[in-house]
């Protein structure tokens, strides 16, 4: 059974259409929701909790509607995207306080409230109030709150928002481990690629609230993975030498790039570079980037912007 | 083998395999919660002088009375010093307990709604309803302790000071249930009607001041109306003024009306349906501040 269904979801605000009959599934493991701002990613994560209705179809959590009752809420986390800490309050009694609030007794939420600031990295820190904790803190306080009642799955909503490169690493990496390691599955909606490369399985692309594709992540990029040489000199006699033997590069000056290779071919391609006598500068896969498959798929779209955008 | 000292054990994640509680749990949880916040505990120095200093007011004054009349004896004659009724004495506790409800009650909504808190509320297994019932009740259990608590010791200290404590208890029994009304009244009004005034501000300061507005404005309106017209409709336009109102419905409840333009007991009734109002509004703002 898919962990969360949508069916001909429709979302609309006065004029605008947040989502427009969007279908698809996603299966366990880590998820990302990607989309330009505006591309219906906030608006799905609301529809799947429940916290508003759908002008159409549904949204479906392990098998149920989540309208019907809130206590399916028990098994799932959401951290928003804006501030959503009490300042004057510290980490450790807030978190045992989320916890209660989803059913954990007392003393086991206090327990758990702990464990889980533990591996976010904030042990030492969780006495401290919420207020005083820098962006960084905050986004790890947020994840915890979300994984603090041990959930099935965990919404974040642009966890890696108002981080600098080092501090995303380390949050993408332990959404890694969190849906790794700690067997909670993850959706996380995000306008950045190199986030969802980074850290998930599968990826759901909206545009404009519209569905554009849906897949595993490896599955995108090596659909289209390349092999690219670069040669000081004689790339000339190489492509022709390559033709020969029966493949296809395509000469960009210096370059060449070989489409839909595999092993056997790097043999091929070595064996031709000998044979020639050709300088050889660098020869390495271009495995594609997402960015790079959509800006090929919005070539045929007649919203040519989506893929600039969300490569941003 | 047996393990280092210093060695280090890395636990891994260890999911929660226990029991779930149910929902009366969760309430309790954001009750107690509630009251935490009304009193300042768990919060620096700053969070706690304001509830205190008010709780303080509402019953420090009976106390310092009883001590009074300990030491100066009873009365004999009219200009002798005399312990106030406990229909009085309510009128005035409002006062520290209406500022109670325009500084505290915006301490249990406001904060919330300011940091955004009310998103996590609202993906918790909880309603709307839950969480501004839950609120409401601690408000209202932390109201009821500071308008019941002096005029228990009042009722404690007229038994004590009785020539037969067991006689007039036979005789005054009937004091329990009226306090028990009296303090319910007025901390419910209170309660509902300074949360619902903190659903409609962000930040504590404007909910303060409005909640003063509502019953300085209402007590304005009622004392024109009183003063300048006459009749059913001045009569009408006067319950607005909220403590005048409940001072009436008080002085109903404890059989002690003497001469007042409205008939306590339409104080009281009106009171009443004003609660419900408000309380049912107050559900519904819950409703859009937490789905909004």
């Amino acid at each position: 059974m898919a962990l969360l269904r949508a069916r001909e979801l429709t979302k609309t605000y006065g004029s605008l259409r947040a989502l427009d009959r969007v279908s698809f599934e996603i299966d366990e493991g880590i998820t990302g929701l990607l989309g330009s701002n505006g591309a219906g990613k906030s608006t799905s994560l609301k529809l799947f909790l429940g916290l508003i209705e759908p002008d159409g179809g549904s949204a479906e959590v392990l098998g149920e509607d989540p309208r019907r009752s809130p206590e399916y809420r028990a098994r799932v986390g959401y951290a928003p995207e804006h501030d959503c800490l009490p300042r004057d309050v510290s980490a450790a009694e807030f978190l045992a306080y989320m916890a209660r609030i989803s059913g954990l007794p007392a003393t086991a939420a206090r327990l758990r409230a702990s464990d889980v600031l533990r591996h976010v990295g904030l042990f030492e820190e969780r006495y401290r109030s919420m207020g005083t904790y820098s962006t960084g803190m905050k986004q790890r306080v947020k994840l915890a709150q979300a994984l603090v009642h041990d959930p099935l799955v965990a919404f974040l909503d642009e966890p890696t928002a108002g981080l600098d490169p080092l501090g995303r690493r380390e949050m993408l990496e332990l959404i890694r481990r969190v849906g790794g390691e700690f067997g909670i599955s993850i959706v996380i909606s995000t306008h950045l690629m190199g986030d969802v490369e980074r850290a998930c399985d599968s990826v759901v692309v909206l545009d404009a609230g519209r569905l554009l594709r849906t897949g595993r992540v490896s599955g995108f990029t090596e659909e289209t993975e390349t092999l690219e040489l670069e040669l000081v000199e004689g790339a000339d006699q190489v492509a022709a030498e390559l033709r020969r033997r029966g493949l296809a590069p395509r000469l960009d000056g210096r370059r060449l790039l070989l489409e839909d290779v595999s092993g056997h071919e790097y043999d091929v391609v070595r064996d031709a570079v000998v044979d020639v006598g050709a300088l050889l500068y660098r020869l390495a896969p271009a495995r594609h980037s997402l960015a790079d498959v959509f800006a090929g798929e919005a070539k045929g779209d007649d919203s040519p912007d989506t893929a600039r955008e969300t490569s941003g | 083998m047996s393990a280092d000292a210093g060695e280090v054990f890395d636990l891994g994640y260890r999911g929660y395999e226990g029991q779930r509680a149910g929902r009366w749990s969760r309430r309790d949880a954001i009750w107690r919660d509630g009251i935490r916040a009304s009193l300042g505990l768990g919060r620096g120095v700053g969070g706690k002088v304001a509830p205190w200093l008010l709780l303080g007011l509402v019953l420090i004054p009976m106390v310092v009375l009883v001590v009074v009349a300990a030491f100066v004896g009873p009365a004999t004659d009219p200009n002798d010093f005399e312990l106030p009724s406990y229909a009085d004495y309510h009128g005035w506790a409002m006062v520290p307990l209406g500022l109670f409800a325009a500084v505290v009650a915006p301490l249990l909504i406001c904060p919330d709604r300011r940091d955004g808190v009310l998103t996590l509320y609202a993906a918790r297994p909880i309603t709307p309803t839950d969480y501004i019932g839950a609120r409401w009740a601690a408000f209202l259990t932390v109201a009821l302790g500071a308008v019941w608590l002096p005029e228990a010791v009042l009722f404690v200290w007229n038994v004590l000071d009785a020539r037969s404590p067991g006689t007039f208890l036979v005789h005054n029994w009937d004091v329990v249930p009226r306090i028990l009304l009296a303090g319910a009244l007025l901390a419910s009004v209170l309660a509902t009607l300074g949360l619902l005034v903190a659903t409609f501000a962000t930040r504590r300061a404007y909910a303060t001041v409005a909640m003063l507005a509502v019953l300085f404005i209402g007590s304005a309106l009622g004392g024109i109306a009183e003063d300048d017209f006459s009749g059913g409709v001045a009569d009408a336009v006067s319950l607005v003024s909220l403590p005048q109102t409940l001072d009436d419905a008080v002085h109903w409840i404890f059989g002690d009306e003497g001469d007042r333009p409205v008939p306590g007991g339409v104080s009281f009734a009106f009171l009443v349906g004003l609660t419900i109002v408000l309380a049912a509004w107050l559900v519904r703002r819950a409703k859009r501040l937490l789905r909004g």
